[in-house]
């Protein structure tokens, strides 16, 4: 289970609120979706949680670990997809992988079984041997995916994970996550597409300016606005009124 | 021309950071740290002193046999030479390997306009870096000669054409190369060696010439009278190893007379035709070099499988890092020439230099002989500060640039943080100790005991440099760089290193000479040791609890 318990960040002295007075609670075995406009803190949220980005007040603490104070115990079991997959490009997509295994200590056999099982399965199994810098961009991502799904994560975020994947590992993702869910972990992501929110997720949450404006089941998210219909009429409604 | 300014406006501002600078300053949040910088420079001032005072009285060397005007030249020669192989670098990275160049090329502007801004730009750090050397010179010289008005103006013209010269030879050298090395496949791997090839011979060729003038002029019959007669004779019969050096010297030197004018006007006339020209070149080279160089070739065999499964083996952590740095080293070429390319060149350089001095080798290296304990302790030291050098440790964070998020957001201990990166600045460090090991062997026979003894203690003088350096990296890491030589050697962490560096040597070397007679040899080894050790761990920890705060603080 995932809590966010008030958090909040700002930018430039406090003159910019990036994420005000935030409360969420997410479920373990829950797929759940985060939305919102360009610039309404979903980024930022979601660097709190892993660490990249120290919040101003407030606490996260996942399955019991808090993962400021224990960082290094929450590391271990987040795995973070960054919406822009920057890596190591000098080194060999396999190099690469092997680092980060290496760093999560998964063992020999469990890091051959997974790396066969997840390249395959992106289809770039035979390009783990070239120099990521010749990848194009969906590749890399998909790289990034493999190495973060390599450790068995308890809570899998990922950050837009939809751009620049083709259809098929689009769908191979939607897979996974469920899976994922299935085995009793969390899966957290922030999209645009808000088809994929709409089928996907268990629970969704929209947040603008910094603030959630409305979370729920879809079912509960259709019942806050008028027009009862798609996802995306909700959004657009509701991300209109502020 | 619109178009052209706008260019070298924004490729200043990126290059040196203006709006992130502001911005902090907006943000108050990086004041602290633009603070540092003038405190790493004050650090400087002490050796900086001192060399302006060695500076002092070298003039009088040759002003007491009336060749001042070779004072002049030795300013031009220092700065300009230094332009030149700075240079080498700096192009190298501007103009074929920055990150904004996917964006410019796409753009409906000549490669001879992007080629402009960039040599603007270098030339803006270049006079960063040659101006402290040439300013003394002619500094000195105009206040020693009480040198009237015409004097200045010919210096500011002297200082402001200083760097183009070297520039454009390095352009056009690199621009050459990289247009006949832009082979698929091994193109890295040959420019690296095209490049290191390159600056060795540059080196010899320069000391060879300066060897056969200086035996031609020491060895004419009338030299004395000659000398007595030619206030110029030394620059002439020198100059010849960089005319443009000797023209700045003569037109200096001589400003009061028809010579200085004629001699300034060929330097500023002859600056800007050599760069017209290489813009000019630059129309039917640039591209050729530029373009298939961004393209990265993939491998063609398929089926690798069997090769991966070798590969996927569990390493502890530490080391897993240390590997990855050391790889990331070797495949950037801009980190590999200014790393490993460090360590290696400038003991080959002053071997070089006491080398090819043959005459005056003689009671050198017969004084070293008896001394083969000084022989040591200068060789640890020139691989403590090689430590340093090599840029390893003081940028180890910094290279990270983009990719920090993975170091930050991976369950990483601190301390296999530091090891990892130190291991990898250590085995750049083994390479520098060989190399110095070998260049010291042309000067001195050394034995076996005097050998491990420098490899030992150097390698072990090695870690505190770089963990002082990763401490500097930590504070004030240069993560938004668009171009790896920004995270090297623009890095002002580097110049930090650099001063603290030498301090941290210089009172150990001092302390050493301090007890040089009066106790034993190997006491005074021990002592070294211990003071390296407990260092090293001060370091370390200090180390810890800064990766720790730093890696939750940075934004």
């Amino acid at each position: 289970m995932l809590t966010l318990k008030n958090i909040s960040k700002s930018y430039n002295k406090g003159s910019i609120k990036a994420v005000d007075n935030l409360d969420l609670v997410i479920n373990s075995g829950e797929i759940f979706g985060f939305l919102g406009p360009n610039g309404a803190g979903k980024t930022t949220t979601i660097k709190m949680i892993v660490g990249l980005l120290k919040p101003d007040e407030g606490s996260i603490v996942l399955d019991g670990v808090d993962v400021w104070r224990d960082s290094l115990k929450a590391k271990s079991i987040i795995s973070y997809v960054p919406d822009n997959p920057e890596i190591y490009d000098r080194l060999k997509g396999i190099e690469y992988l092997n680092f980060i295994a290496d760093m999560y200590g998964v063992s020999k056999e469990e890091r051959k079984t997974k790396i066969y099982y997840y390249s395959k399965l992106f289809n770039i199994e035979d390009v783990l041997g070239d120099i990521i810098s010749s990848y194009s961009h969906g590749m890399k991502q998909k790289l990034v995916l493999t190495s973060a799904l390599l450790n068995n994560p308890s809570l899998f975020i990922l950050d837009e994970p939809m751009v620049g994947l083709d259809p098929k590992s689009s769908f191979n993702l939607k897979e996974i996550m469920r899976k994922l869910c299935d085995e009793g972990k969390t899966v957290f992501f922030s999209t645009h597409v808000l088809e994929v929110a709409e089928k996907l997720c268990d629970r969704i949450a929209i947040i603008n300016k910094g603030k959630i404006i409305a979370h729920g089941t879809m079912e509960e998210l259709r019942e806050h606005a008028k027009e009862r219909t798609s996802l995306e009429n909700i959004f657009l409604e509701l991300t209109e009124d502020e | 021309m619109n178009k052209l300014i706008s260019l070298i406006r924004t490729d200043l501002n990126i290059t040196f950071g203006l709006s992130s600078i502001i911005h902090g300053f907006k943000a108050k949040k990086k004041i602290w740290q633009l603070l540092i910088i003038p405190l790493a420079l004050l650090s400087l001032i002490p050796s900086y002193v001192l060399l302006i005072r060695g500076l002092w009285s070298f003039y009088d060397a040759f002003s007491q046999i009336g060749q001042q005007s070779y004072f002049l030249l030795m300013g031009f020669l220092a700065s300009q030479l230094m332009v030149f192989f700075f240079g080498l670098m700096y192009v190298m990275s501007k103009y074929y390997f920055s990150n904004d160049l996917n964006h410019l090329v796409p753009l409906p502007i000549k490669p001879s306009q992007i080629l402009t801004s960039k040599f603007v730009t270098i030339m803006v750090s270049e006079y960063l870096t040659s101006m402290p050397i040439f300013l003394p010179f002619a500094i000195i010289f105009g206040l020693k000669t009480n040198a009237g008005l015409l004097y200045w103006l010919y210096a500011v013209l002297g200082a402001i054409f200083l760097p183009v010269i070297p520039l454009v030879i390095s352009s056009l050298a690199i621009m050459i190369l990289m247009k006949y090395t832009n082979i698929k496949g091994k193109r890295d791997q040959l420019r690296i060696i095209a490049a290191g090839g390159f600056m060795i011979f540059a080196i010899w060729f320069q000391l060879k010439i300066q060897q056969i003038s200086q035996k031609a002029i020491l060895e004419g019959e009338n030299f004395m009278f000659n000398l007595a007669r030619d206030a110029n004779l030394l620059v002439r019969s020198l100059g010849v190893a960089f005319p443009p050096s000797m023209w700045g010297a003569l037109s200096l030197a001589n400003y009061d007379s028809f010579l200085g004018l004629t001699n300034i006007l060929l330097y500023s006339v002859v600056s800007i035709i050599s760069f017209v020209l290489m813009i000019i070149a630059s129309e039917k080279l640039f591209f050729d070099g530029l373009i298939g160089n961004i393209e990265v070739s993939a491998s063609k065999h398929r089926n690798i499988n069997k090769n991966l499964d070798k590969t996927m083996v569990a390493t502890r952590p530490y080391l897993a890092i240390a590997r990855k740095e050391v790889k990331m080293l070797f495949k950037t070429p801009i980190y590999l020439m200014n790393s490993v390319g460090g360590v290696i060149i400038v003991p080959i350089i002053l071997a070089m230099s006491l080398v090819t001095g043959e005459a005056s080798m003689e009671p050198i290296s017969q004084f070293l002989y008896g001394n083969t304990d000084l022989v040591v302790i200068i060789g640890v030291g020139m691989i403590g500060i090689l430590g340093m050098l090599n840029s390893v440790g003081v940028t180890t964070f910094s290279r990270e640039g983009s990719n920090f998020w993975i170091m930050r957001t991976l369950p990483i201990k601190a301390e296999d943080q530091i090891l990892g990166r130190l291991l990898a600045s250590l085995f750049i460090q083994v390479i520098g100790a060989l190399v110095l090991i070998v260049s010291i062997f042309f000067v001195i026979k050394l034995n076996i005991l005097s050998i491990i003894l420098i490899l030992l203690l150097g390698l072990l003088a090695s870690i505190p440099m770089t963990l002082l350096g990763m401490i500097i990296d930590i504070i004030r890491p240069m993560l938004t760089w668009t171009n790896p030589q920004q995270a090297m050697k623009q890095n002002f962490n580097v110049l930090i290193g650099m001063g603290l560096g030498t301090i941290y040597v210089g009172t150990l070397f001092f302390l050493i000479k301090f007890m040089f007679d009066k106790v034993d040899m190997f006491i005074i080894y021990l002592i070294l040791m211990g003071i390296l050790i407990i260092s090293s761990i001060l370091f370390f920890k200090v180390l810890m609890s800064l990766i720790e705060k730093r890696f939750r603080e940075l934004e």
